[in-house]
């Protein structure tokens, strides 16, 4: 133990002597690590963002569209309300919600907006009453439709929160919306709904209160929304068949992250190139290491011959370099990592990225620096070691 | 009278160099240096006392023959065995001092102590007190090129005796030095004189070689004359 404490310790006082030449040394394994790094930091960012959102959305949301037995979406395809379910004992599925949109409904926050409205006209969603826990999205404001408004088929609405911002709805506020003239009480908002930004300016209703009010026929819905946490895709592709049971209903799944997830993987081709060109730049580092330690060698050659006189044998004096060669591809690849992040984080704040850093890629990249080091240092700690003491101290 | 015991010997001793043209450096040399021996090895250039030197001290081995330090014959030692003898039992006084630019005065005679096992407390205190015999407490945190030649020169051999040798081996000691600071050398060459210890100076000037108790005269390769200096 003694032994190695001195060898760091003769190593990191060989270094220190000689500062600029261990500047230059360093200098090798600094640029190769920092430019692998940053690339890669900076690839990695400029997707940040996508990823960021991709991590808060979550990737377990499937779709389901009501399509007709000839493979098209026909007029007004639905899915049969016991499908719902159905679809609820899948293994996988922790939650499932049905909608329906109703068309022709003019929505109003006050009469005399009535020709605005006519012309942009509001969603009105009937729904099952657990969509909040399907979306997973809170409520801004009060409360979503429950088993007492859905049994009593009352006049009541949820709004998005787009909507409850356009009709200048105050929270906890007792007010009514008009559709098509029938006053309705809002009860709640719902916070914006990442995956379907449709609803953040929708109203919604319960199934009886739309099948009372306008003629839906059923309470089948025309789209189910399935939370399926595990086995996403295998749940995505079964859902068809739950649905028709071989009969004429149908379903066509998706599920919406999967257009994010593509675009948020990085351009690993664009990667590997980063990666072999900092590759290039440490080899280039090294063999710059191992050239200029082979001149310090010779430069140091009286030292060698003074240290093998004094009782020091060939393996220490070779280790004594190998040991300067690591110390500088540990200070090296430390210091270029630090470079690296650095560029990383000053490119995603000038360009608004969200920063990305791999940690076990720093380390990574941190220890082909060291390993880098010592192999350039193998051929000057030998010639080193194999220095004869008496042609260096030239006696008498 | 105490009897004197051999701390380095060469037994016919041959050193050639070159393989095509053998170059003969040394010719069955013999030479016992013995505890308390105060000695000289003089020559003029070429004599083949610098190759002599380079075997006394372990850096070189030689053709044929044998070189035994102490009791051990050093010959058949490999790098390791032959390199911690040296470390052991010989130290080294150059006409050049030798000491290692970036150390200071201290660490330049720690540097014999390193890979031994002590402390770094320990390592320091021995090569404070070493300084101390040689005067240079006060400059002890002074780079080489902070010293005056004479001053440098004591480092070294604050450096050499810091492991207790058993012979003092000195190339050419004052070759480098004013004569003032030559005579200063001498007289503490002469102060390492002890029972236990040999000290040895290689040199080329005859007046240095007076100064010593004994005198080994070198040429062309072989001991000419070993001399004996009678006290008054």
């Amino acid at each position: 133990m003694s032994r190695i404490s001195d060898l760091v310790r003769v190593a990191a006082a060989g270094l220190t002597a000689r500062k600029v030449r261990t500047f230059l040394i360093l200098l090798g394994p600094i640029l190769g690590v920092g430019a692998i790094v940053s690339a890669i930091g900076i690839n990695e960012s400029s997707k940040g963002y996508l990823k960021e959102q991709l991590q808060e959305l979550g990737t377990d949301l499937i779709v389901a569209n009501a399509q007709d037995s000839l493979g098209g979406f026909g007029q007004n395809p639905r899915i049969p309300e016991d499908a719902i379910g159905r679809v609820a004992r899948l293994p996988d599925v922790t939650s499932v919600t049905g909608t329906f949109q109703i068309s022709n409904i003019v929505t109003l926050p006050f009469e005399d907006a009535e020709n605005y409205y006519r012309a942009f006209p509001v969603p009105v969603i009937a729904t099952g009453l657990n969509l909040p826990t399907t979306m997973e999205v809170p409520m801004v404001s009060g409360r979503f439709l429950n088993e007492f408004d859905s049994n009593n088929a009352a006049r009541v609405a949820v709004i998005g929160r787009d909507l409850a911002d356009e009709y200048g709805y105050l929270r906890g506020e007792s007010r009514t919306i008009s559709l098509n003239g029938v006053n309705y009480g809002i009860v709640g908002v719902m916070d914006w709904v990442m995956l379907e930004p449709s609803m953040d300016s929708a109203v919604f209703i319960t199934f009886p209160t739309a099948e009372n009010d306008w003629e839906i026929e059923n309470q089948d819905p025309s789209r189910l929304y399935v939370r399926a946490p595990t086995n996403t895709q295998q749940v995505s592709e079964e859902i068809p068949t739950v649905v028709s049971l071989g009969g004429p209903d149908g379903a066509r799944t998706s599920v919406p992250t999967d257009l994010l997830d593509a675009e948020s993987q990085v351009d690993e081709s664009l990667n590997n190139l980063t990666k072999l060109m900092g590759g290039l730049a440490l080899v280039v580092g090294g063999v710059g290491i191992a050239n200029v330690m082979s001149i310090s060698v010779i430069q140091r050659a009286s030292e060698i011959g003074i240290r093998r006189a004094l009782g020091h044998t060939r393996s220490t004096i070779g280790i004594q370099f190998l040991f300067e060669a690591l110390v500088v591809g540990i200070l090296g690849g430390a210091l270029g990592a630090l470079a690296g992040s650095g560029v990383v984080w000053l490119t995603a704040w000038m360009r608004g990225y969200v920063m990305v850093l791999s940690i076990p890629e720093l380390i990574g990249w941190g220890s082909v620096s060291v390993a880098v080091a010592v192999i350039a240092g193998l051929y000057p700690s030998l010639k080193a070691a194999r220095l004869e003491p008496l042609e260096t101290l030239r006696l008498g | 009278m105490v009897e004197r015991e051999s701390l380095l010997s060469l037994e016919e001793v041959t050193r050639t160099y070159g393989s095509d043209v053998k170059v003969h450096a040394l010719r069955e040399v013999s030479l016992n240096i013995l505890s308390g021996d105060f000695m000289s090895i003089i020559g003029p250039s070429g004599s083949g006392k610098s190759t002599m030197l380079g075997l006394l001290g372990l850096l070189d081995v030689p053709t044929s023959g044998r070189v035994t330090v102490k009791d051990v014959e050093s010959t058949g030692l490999d790098d390791v065995e032959r390199s911690r003898l040296r470390g052991q039992t010989i130290g080294f006084v150059f006409q050049q001092f030798h000491l290692i630019p970036h150390l200071t005065a201290l660490g330049n005679v720690e540097t014999a102590l390193l890979y031994r096992g002590l402390s770094v407390a320990e390592r320091r205190r021995r090569a404070f007190e070493s300084l101390e015999k040689l005067g240079l407490s006060e400059r002890s945190d002074h780079r080489p090129v902070q010293l005056s030649g004479g001053e440098q020169q004591r480092v070294a051999i604050a450096r050499a005796i810091v492991t207790d040798p058993l012979v003092v081996l000195a190339d050419e000691p004052t070759g480098a030095l004013d004569s003032e600071n030559a005579e200063n050398i001498m007289e503490i060459f002469a102060g390492l004189k002890s029972p236990e210890r040999a000290v040895c100076l290689v040199t080329h000037d005859m007046e240095i070689a007076d100064a010593t108790d004994r005198r080994v005269s070198m040429k062309d390769g072989a001991i000419v004359e070993d001399f004996v200096m009678e006290k008054l």
